[in-house]
């Protein structure tokens, strides 16, 4: 039964991954048949300052995305667990950031953060604020594109959060606001230990997203200004797509990937042995 | 101790402020897409204005918006119909044999960066001619539903009491009229879920057809992205185009907001 959906597994994923495979250890002349040349398109990644640059941005955008919207996340899915406020117009609202296409959030950003026409440079200055130069500065990129990211998915975390912490146990809030616990107590020693199976489960989700965020950045920047925001993925995009260099961009293709897939897997040891 | 209702209204407080950073800026530019030329650019900007359409008409009359508004609609609807047709047979193998390799490969799929599969696809699809059409799209799209419909219906499936199935073997039915007449009807709120979020996931997807559209077949999402590269420095018009893609996604999404959040993260928890 599942006979057809094997047929497309093997030949739209299974074979297309073996191929990429066998490019990153191929030379490919515009043209011509790729040509096997073993650990090469690797060597070269090795000694590319634009690889190790892609690379530090991607774990840069990473570490700064993700611990937003943990953060942020917990702290907004226990406000809406709290005040059981998440439903009709309040979800749909919540909803609404993750659901646009990326692509909207992009041109969104476009219209809002214009350096010189843009609402959010006339409303600092309204404020008495200086003006910011947002996605055109290479100093302010990666932090603008991490912003807009956690804009759009902090809510998709806190609403997974928010449904583990109603499926808690209430008995134990209860002792232990009766011991007396002060706030800080009771979230640091009952509730986070307690949703931190839930966390993980929501770090595998963004991690998964964030290593291969594409979109939003190709769509604003298209990786600039200069290569302040080429992430591994820009930069394979780029590299095989722009200027046809099949060999080498599948090298990154393959360790971008890697870099996924070890990432879900330290988080799916890590959601172990915090369960409880 | 600050009492309860101090607690609650503080609350409420934070929750408004947190609303209010995720609509505002959605309302703000949506609004755009209804202003003249001359006002979308005002600064103070112009919070009480009559409402035109004529970035509407500009962008379906002069940018031929529509042609690429019905390839999403295509590419979305056959690519959400492929994964239906492949995927809720595999997922029912998977519930019923206990078998794992589909399960295990569409969480692959789901989880490998979309350019690892492109330059190969791009290979393989020009040398059979198929680039520019819509049916690569709708195919390299599958790659996408296709997952998203085995693990949704994953746990309806697993619900399922067995006894239904047996009897209908004893009964003698062949296992396409067991699936079709009876797993089908009973996990219909499942199907419901997995096309939705299947068709978003298709009509939102932007980095397959960059590459592997034509100009006659790209996408709205596509077609947006030239805008942009353009240079157009009519933000109502591109307003205009980013609330004809946001709205299908948006809307469709509210009909099955309660079972949303579970539905995009099915796989998280098993994988």
């Amino acid at each position: 039964m599942a006979a057809p959906a094997m047929i497309f597994a093997v030949g739209m994923i299974g074979f297309p991954i073996g191929y990429a495979i066998w490019l990153s250890l191929s030379t490919v002349a515009p043209g011509a048949d790729p040509v096997f040349s073993g650990l090469d398109n690797y060597g070269r990644l090795i000694h590319d300052p634009e690889f190790w640059n892609a690379l530090k941005l991607t774990l840069a955008l990473y570490a700064m995305s993700l611990s937003m919207q943990l953060v942020l996340g917990t702290w907004l899915g226990l406000l809406l667990g709290r005040s059981n406020a998440a439903r009709g117009l309040v979800r749909t609202i919540l909803v609404s950031p993750f659901m646009l296409p990326p692509v909207v959030v992009g041109m969104m950003a476009i219209v809002i953060l214009d350096p010189s026409f843009g609402i959010a440079n006339w409303l600092l200055a309204e404020l008495g604020l200086p003006p910011g130069l947002w996605l055109s500065d290479p100093k302010t990129v990666l932090v603008t594109v991490a912003a807009l990211d956690t804009w759009q998915w902090t809510p998709f975390v806190a609403l997974i959060v928010m449904g583990g912490y109603l499926s808690l146990p209430s008995d134990v809030f209860e002792a232990v606001e009766l011991d007396g616990a002060t706030w800080w107590q009771r979230f640091r020693f009952v509730t986070l230990p307690m949703l931190a199976p839930t966390l993980v489960t929501a770090a595998v989700l963004r991690s998964v997203d964030i290593l291969r965020f594409f979109d939003v950045i190709y769509l604003t920047t298209q990786g600039g200004p200069g290569n302040a925001s080429t992430t591994l993925n820009i930069l394979a995009y780029r590299r095989g797509f722009e200027f046809f260099d099949f060999g080498y961009a599948s090298a990154i293709m393959v360790t971008l990937s890697t870099l996924v897939f070890g990432s879900v897997l330290v988080l799916a040891k890590l959601r172990r042995a915090v369960s409880w | 101790m600050v009492s309860r209702r101090a607690l609650r209204i503080f609350d409420g407080i934070q929750l408004t402020a947190v609303l209010a950073v995720l609509a505002v800026p959605i309302a703000w530019t949506f609004l755009l897409a209804f202003k003249t030329r001359t006002e979308v650019a005002a600064l103070p900007p112009k919070l009480f204005f009559t409402p035109t359409l004529e970035n509407f008409i500009e962008l379906f009359s002069r940018n031929d918006f529509l042609r690429y508004t019905v390839n999403s609609l295509i590419v979305a609807s056959g690519s959400t119909l492929l994964g239906l047709v492949f995927g809720a047979p595999a997922a029912f193998a998977v519930s019923w044999h206990k078998l794992s390799w589909p399960a295990t490969v569409t969480l692959f799929a789901r989880m490998a960066p979309g350019t690892l599969f492109l330059l190969p696809w791009l290979i393989m699809f020009t040398k059979m001619g198929l680039v520019g059409g819509h049916f690569v799209l709708i195919l390299t799209h599958a790659a996408i539903t296709l997952p998203v419909v085995v693990w949704v219906l994953l746990p309806y499936l697993d619900a399922l009491p067995r006894e239904l199935v047996e009897c209908a073997q004893i009964d003698g039915a062949r296992q396409d009229q067991i699936l079709r007449l009876v797993v089908m009807p009973v996990v219909a709120p499942g199907l419901v879920v997995a096309s939705i979020l299947s068709f978003v996931f298709s009509w939102n997807y932007f980095l397959f057809a960059l590459v592997l559209s034509g100009i006659r077949t790209k996408t709205a999402i596509v077609a947006s992205f030239n805008f942009v590269g353009e240079g157009v420095t009519n933000w109502g018009a591109l307003m205009a185009a980013a609330v004809v893609i946001a709205l299908p996604p948006l809307i469709l999404t509210i009909l099955i907001q309660k079972r949303l959040v579970g539905g995009l993260a099915a796989g998280a928890v098993k994988g």
